[in-house]
C-alpha cells in the first residue's frame, strides 16, 4: 500500500504545481511552481525502478534549467510588455476542442489498450534503472545516440551564445 | 590477366591522389598565391607523381613478368547484388607505360608551361586545371572496370573542354571548346552503351572478369561482340579524333600550345589506341569490327595528311599531323598489331610534345603568332627550337635512328602479314609515311630556314628562357633515341613488357624479308617528301607562290579539311536547329505552355488561400498541430 | 490486494500532465511561460516513457528519458538566447508580436 500512497502525494504535487505553472501570471511564480511538478516527477521515476533518471531530474531540470529560467527572469527585470488585444481570440474555441479532443482520445486509448496486465499489480522489475545498467546501456547499444546529445548540446551552447551575445558595432550588429 | 600479386599496385592511388591534391589546394588557396607558390604546387605535384610512378615501374621491373600485374581496391562502389563495382585500380604494365607518360611527358610540359604562360593573367587557373587534367587521364588508365573508365574518361573530356576554352573571352576558343565537348560526349555514349551490353551479357563490368568470360560466353564473330567492340570504338574513335568524329581536335588547338602539347598530342588523344589494346580480348572476338577499326585508322592518316600538307597555321599542321599520326597507331591495334600500336604511342609522345613545344617556343618569340606565312629564317634566332624540330621531323618521318623510323616501320612491316586487308593498308600507311615527311618539313623549313618575311617578324624574336629550353631539349633527345627501345631483329623490349596485358595478342610477326622491304619503301618516300619540300620550301617563297595556284580545287578542298564542318552542319547540325525551332513553334507554345499557364493559375490561386493561414502567429501553428493530432487519432478510434 | 502502482496510472499521470502543458502553450503569451509549458509536456513524456521501461523490464525508455532531458535543455538554452535577443530589441515579449513570418 505504501507504494500507491507515494504515488498518489507525488502525483497530486506534481499535477498541483502543473496547474500553478499553467495558471500564474507572474514568470518567477510559475517557474518555482514547475520545480514542484519536477520534484513530483522525480519521485515518480523512483517509484518506477529508475532512480538514475530521478538524480538526473533533480539536477538538471530543478538544478540547472529552472535555475536557468530565474536567472533570465530577473536579468529582464520588471513585468514585459504585452500587446493589448488577443489576436488568437478568434481560435480560442477551436483550440478548446482539440485539447478536449486529445484528452479524450487519450482516455479511450487508455481505456481499450490492448496491453496486457495494464492494470494490474506489476511484475517484479530487474537491476535495470541503476546508474550501472544506463552506463552499460550507453556505452554499447546507445552510444550512437549519446555522442549525439554531446552534439546536441555543443551546437544549443554555441547558438545560445551567438543569439545573447552583445551586438558589436561593425559586425552586423543590431 | 594474371592474378592480383603486385604488392605495391596501391601506390596507384597515391600517384591519382597528388595532382588531384595539387589541384584542389592550388584552387583552395585564397587571395592571389605568389607565382613561385604555384610553380611549386603545379609542378611540384605532377613530378612528385612521376616519381611514384618510376618506384611502381622498378617494382614491376624486379619481379617475373607473371607477377606485374596488381588491383588495389579503396572500397566497395557500386552493388546491385548481382552486379557489383568496386572503386578498384589496376596497375600492369600497359597502365605503367600509360601512366610514365602521363605523369613524366606531363611534368615536362607543365614546367615548360610556367614560362610559356607567364604573361598570362589567369596563372594559377591554368596549373589547376593541367593538374586536374593529369587526375583525370591518371583515372582513365588506372581504372580497373568500366565504370571506373568510364568516369576517367568523362572527366578527360571535362579537362579538355575547360583547357580548350581557356581563353574564355575569345568566341572561337569557347565554339572549339563546346565542339570537342559535344564530341567526346558522343564517344562517351558508345562507352556507355558497351557497358550497358556488357552487363547485360556477362553481368560483370570488372576488366579481368570480363576478359575471361568474354571469349566463351560471347562467343568468336557472334553479333553481340561485333556490337560491344563497336560501341567501344565509337568511344575510341571520339577520343582519339579518328574519321568521322575527328574535327574537333584542329579546333582544340584554341587552348595554350602546352595544353596541345600534352593533351591534344601526347596523352589524351591516344586515350582511344588506350582503350582498343586494353581491351584487346574483346577486339580479338569482333573480326569485323577490327577491320573497321584498322581500315578506320588508315583512312584517317591517309586524310589527314593531305589536310596538313597545306595548312597555314603552324598549330593546325601539328594537330592535324597528330590526327594522321594517331590513325597509324588505331590501324595497328585494328590490325592486330598492339604493342606496335602502344610503341607508337610512346614515341609519338616523345616527338609530338617535342614538336609542340618548339612551335610554342616559335609563338611565345613571336608574340602569338601563329601563321607560317609570318615565318621564316628563324633558325639563326632560336636555336632550341629549331634542333628539337628537326630532331621530332626526322622522327616523325621515319629516318633512322630516330624513334618515329622504328614505331612506324613496325606497324607497317607488322601489317604486311595480317592478310590481304593488312597489305593494302600497309601501302596507306606508306603514302601517309612520304606526306607526313613533307608536310612537316614543309613546316620545318617554311618557319626556320629561308629569309624573314617581308615586313619583318611580328615581334622580334627572343630566345626562350630555361624552363621552356630544357622540357624541349629532353624531349628532342627522347623523340631521338626513343626507338631503341625496340629493334627490328635485335630486340623487343615493349611487346615482352607489354605482354601479361595483352592477353589475346594474335601473335603477328613480321618477318625479315618484310621488314626490309618495308625499311627501304618507307625510307624512299620520306627522302620523296622531303626532297620535294625541299625543293618547294628550302629556298625562300618563290616556288612555293608559282606552285601554290597549280590546283586550286584541289588546295581549296584541303583547305577547307575536306569540308567535314560543311556536311556535318548542313547534315546534323541544320537539321537540329529546324526540329527544335519547329519544336519551340508548336509544341512549346501550344501543348507546352498550355498547361504551364493552368498550373501556374491553379498552383497561384491554392496559394493565395493558403498563405492567408500563414499568419505568423506561433500559437496558431501549434493549435494546427494538435487539431490534425486530434483529427487523426479520431479518425484511428473509428477505425476500430 | 494490489501492492504496487499499475502501468495505467502512470500514463494517466502523463496524459494529465500533457494536457495542462497543452493549455498552457496554447494560451500563454509570454515566451518565458511558453517555454515553461513546454517543459510540462516534455516531462508528461518522460513519465511515459520510464512507465514502459517499467512494464517492459527494459532499460531503453530510461535512456530515451535522458536523451529527451539532453533535447529540453538545449530547447531551453536556445529559447531563453531568442528571448533576450528580442528583449534587447526592446520589443513587447509577447509570442504574438513575433509575426514578421506571416504569408
Amino acid at each position: 500500500m505504501g507504494e500507491r500512497i507515494t504515488f498518489a502525494i507525488a502525483a497530486a504535487v506534481a499535477l498541483g504545481s502543473a496547474v500553478g505553472v499553467v495558471t500564474l501570471k507572474n514568470p518567477f511564480r510559475a517557474a518555482v511552481s514547475l520545480i514542484g511538478t519536477l520534484l513530483g516527477v522525480a519521485v515518480i521515476f523512483l517509484l518506477l525502478a529508475a532512480p538514475f533518471v530521478a538524480a538526473i531530474q533533480i539536477i538538471v531540470y530543478a538544478g540547472a534549467i529552472v535555475v536557468l529560467f530565474l536567472f533570465v527572469i530577473a536579468y529582464l527585470g520588471e513585468r514585459p510588455v504585452q500587446l493589448t488585444q488577443d489576436p488568437m481570440a478568434r481560435y480560442e474555441v477551436v483550440g478548446w476542442i482539440a485539447v478536449i479532443a486529445v484528452g479524450v482520445q487519450g482516455f479511450i486509448a487508455l481505456a481499450n489498450s490492448k496491453l496486457v496486465g495494464i492494470f494490474d499489480d506489476p511484475k517484479p522489475v530487474d537491476d535495470i534503472g541503476s546508474p550501472r545498467a544506463i552506463g552499460e546501456a550507453f556505452v554499447d547499444p546507445f552510444i550512437v545516440s549519446f555522442e549525439a546529445t554531446s552534439l546536441i548540446l555543443l551546437v544549443a551552447a554555441l547558438g545560445a551564445v551567438l543569439l545573447a551575445k552583445r551586438a558589436v558595432l561593425g559586425e552586423g550588429g543590431r | 590477366m594474371s592474378d592480383a600479386t603486385l604488392s605495391g599496385a596501391y601506390l596507384g592511388w597515391f600517384v591519382l591522389a597528388l595532382p588531384l591534391l595539387g589541384a584542389i589546394i592550388l584552387a583552395l588557396i585564397p587571395g592571389e598565391p605568389s607565382r613561385t607558390l604555384t610553380r611549386v604546387i603545379g609542378v611540384g605535384s605532377v613530378a612528385a607523381a612521376f616519381v611514384l610512378v618510376l618506384s611502381l615501374f622498378a617494382q614491376q621491373l624486379s619481379v617475373d613478368a607473371e607477377e606485374r600485374a596488381g588491383t588495389s581496391t579503396l572500397w566497395e562502389w557500386i552493388d546491385l547484388g548481382s552486379l557489383r563495382v568496386d572503386l578498384e585500380i589496376l596497375v600492369d604494365p600497359l597502365s605503367v607505360l600509360m601512366m610514365l607518360v602521363i605523369t613524366g611527358v606531363g611534368s615536362l610540359i607543365v614546367l615548360y608551361s610556367t614560362e610559356y604562360m607567364s604573361h598570362d593573367r589567369d596563372y594559377r587557373r591554368f596549373f589547376v586545371e593541367m593538374d586536374f587534367f593529369i587526375f583525370a587521364m591518371l583515372v582513365l588508365v588506372l581504372a580497373a572496370n568500366f565504370v571506373f573508365l568510364i568516369v576517367g574518361w568523362a572527366l578527360v573530356g571535362l579537362a579538355s573542354y575547360l583547357l580548350i576554352g581557356y581563353y574564355y573571352d575569345r568566341p572561337s576558343a569557347v565554339a572549339a571548346a563546346k565542339k570537342a565537348f559535344v564530341i567526346n560526349v558522343l564517344g562517351d555514349i558508345g562507352l556507355v552503351l558497351a557497358a550497358f551490353l556488357l552487363v547485360r551479357e556477362l553481368g560483370t563490368l570488372d576488366f579481368a572478369e570480363v576478359f575471361a568470360a568474354a571469349p566463351a560466353q560471347l562467343g568468336q564473330g557472334s553479333f553481340v561482340a561485333e556490337m560491344v567492340a563497336l560501341l567501344l570504338f565509337v568511344g575510341a574513335a571520339a577520343k582519339s579524333a579518328q574519321i568521322p568524329l575527328h574535327t574537333w581536335l584542329p579546333d582544340a588547338m584554341e587552348g595554350p600550345t602546352p595544353v596541345s602539347a600534352l593533351i591534344h598530342a601526347a596523352t589524351m588523344v591516344t586515350a582511344g589506341v588506350y582503350l582498343i589494346v586494353r581491351t584487346n580480348v574483346l577486339f580479338e572476338l569482333a573480326p569485323h569490327i577490327g577491320d573497321l577499326v584498322a581500315v578506320t585508322g588508315a583512312v584517317t592518316l591517309f586524310v589527314a595528311a593531305t589536310i596538313a600538307m597545306v595548312q597555314e597555321d603552324i598549330k593546325r599542321v601539328l594537330a592535324w599531323s597528330t590526327v594522321s599520326q594517331i590513325g597509324y597507331m588505331v590501324m595497328a591495334a585494328g590490325l592486330g598489331l598492339y604493342s606496335s600500336g602502344m610503341f607508337h604511342f610512346l614515341t609519338h609522345a616523345f616527338f609530338k610534345a617535342a614538336l609542340f613545344l618548339a612551335a610554342g617556343i616559335v609563338i611565345h618569340a613571336l608574340a602569338d603568332e601563329q601563321s607560317l606565312d609570318r615565318m621564316g629564317g628563324l633558325r639563326k634566332h632560336l636555336r632550341v627550337a629549331y634542333f628539337a624540330t628537326a630532331a621530332g621531323c626526322l622522327a616523325i618521318a621515319g629516318i633512322p635512328p630516330f624513334s618515329g623510323f622504328f614505331s612506324k616501320d613496325e606497324i607497317l612491316a607488322g601489317a604486311l602479314e595480317a592478310g590481304t586487308l593488312g597489305q593494302v593498308l600497309a601501302v596507306v600507311g606508306l603514302i601517309g609515311a612520304g606526306l607526313t615527311s613533307f608536310y612537316m618539313f614543309r613546316l620545318l623549313f617554311r618557319a626556320f630556314h629561308g629569309t624573314e618575311p617581308e615586313g619583318g617578324y611580328a615581334h622580334a624574336p627572343h630566345p626562350s628562357g630555361k624552363a621552356m629550353a630544357v622540357p624541349v631539349g629532353i624531349l628532342a633527345v627522347l623523340a631521338t633515341v626513343g626507338g631503341l627501345l625496340q629493334i627490328p631483329f635485335v630486340s623487343h623490349n615493349l611487346r615482352d613488357w607489354l605482354e601479361p596485358a595483352i592477353t589475346a595478342d594474335p601473335g603477328i610477326e613480321a618477318t625479315h624479308g618484310g621488314e626490309i622491304l618495308i625499311i627501304i619503301a618507307s625510307l624512299a618516300v620520306a627522302a620523296i617528301g622531303i626532297g620535294t619540300a625541299w625543293w618547294m620550301f628550302g629556298k625562300g617563297s618563290e616556288r612555293r607562290l608559282a606552285y601554290a595556284h597549280k590546283l586550286p580545287r584541289l588546295r581549296a578542298f584541303l583547305l577547307d579539311q575536306w569540308r567535314f564542318d560543311e556536311v556535318y552542319e548542313a547534315a546534323v547540325i541544320q537539321p537540329g536547329r529546324d526540329l527544335g525551332d519547329a519544336g519551340v513553334r508548336s509544341a512549346e507554345i501550344g501543348v507546352g505552355q498550355g498547361p504551364i499557364i493552368a498550373a501556374e493559375a491553379v498552383t497561384g490561386a491554392g496559394a493565395r488561400i493558403l498563405s492567408r493561414v500563414e499568419n505568423g502567429l506561433v500559437r496558431t501553428y501549434a493549435m494546427a498541430v494538435i487539431a490534425g493530432a486530434a483529427i487523426v487519432g479520431i479518425l484511428l478510434v473509428l477505425a476500430r | 490486494m494490489m501492492e504496487g502502482v499499475p502501468l495505467g496510472y502512470y500514463l494517466g499521470l502523463s496524459g494529465g500532465l500533457f494536457l495542462l502543458g497543452l493549455f498552457g502553450v496554447l494560451t500563454r503569451r509570454n515566451p518565458l511561460l511558453l517555454l515553461l509549458a513546454v517543459e510540462l509536456m516534455l516531462n508528461s513524456a518522460n513519465v511515459a516513457l520510464v512507465g514502459f521501461s517499467r512494464y517492459w523490464n527494459v532499460v531503453d525508455g530510461q535512456i530515451f528519458a535522458l536523451v529527451v532531458m539532453v533535447v529540453a535543455a538545449a530547447e531551453v538554452v536556445i529559447g531563453l538566447g531568442l528571448i533576450v535577443a528580442v528583449f534587447r530589441q526592446r520589443l513587447a515579449l509577447d509570442v504574438d508580436g513575433l509575426s514578421s513570418l506571416k504569408g
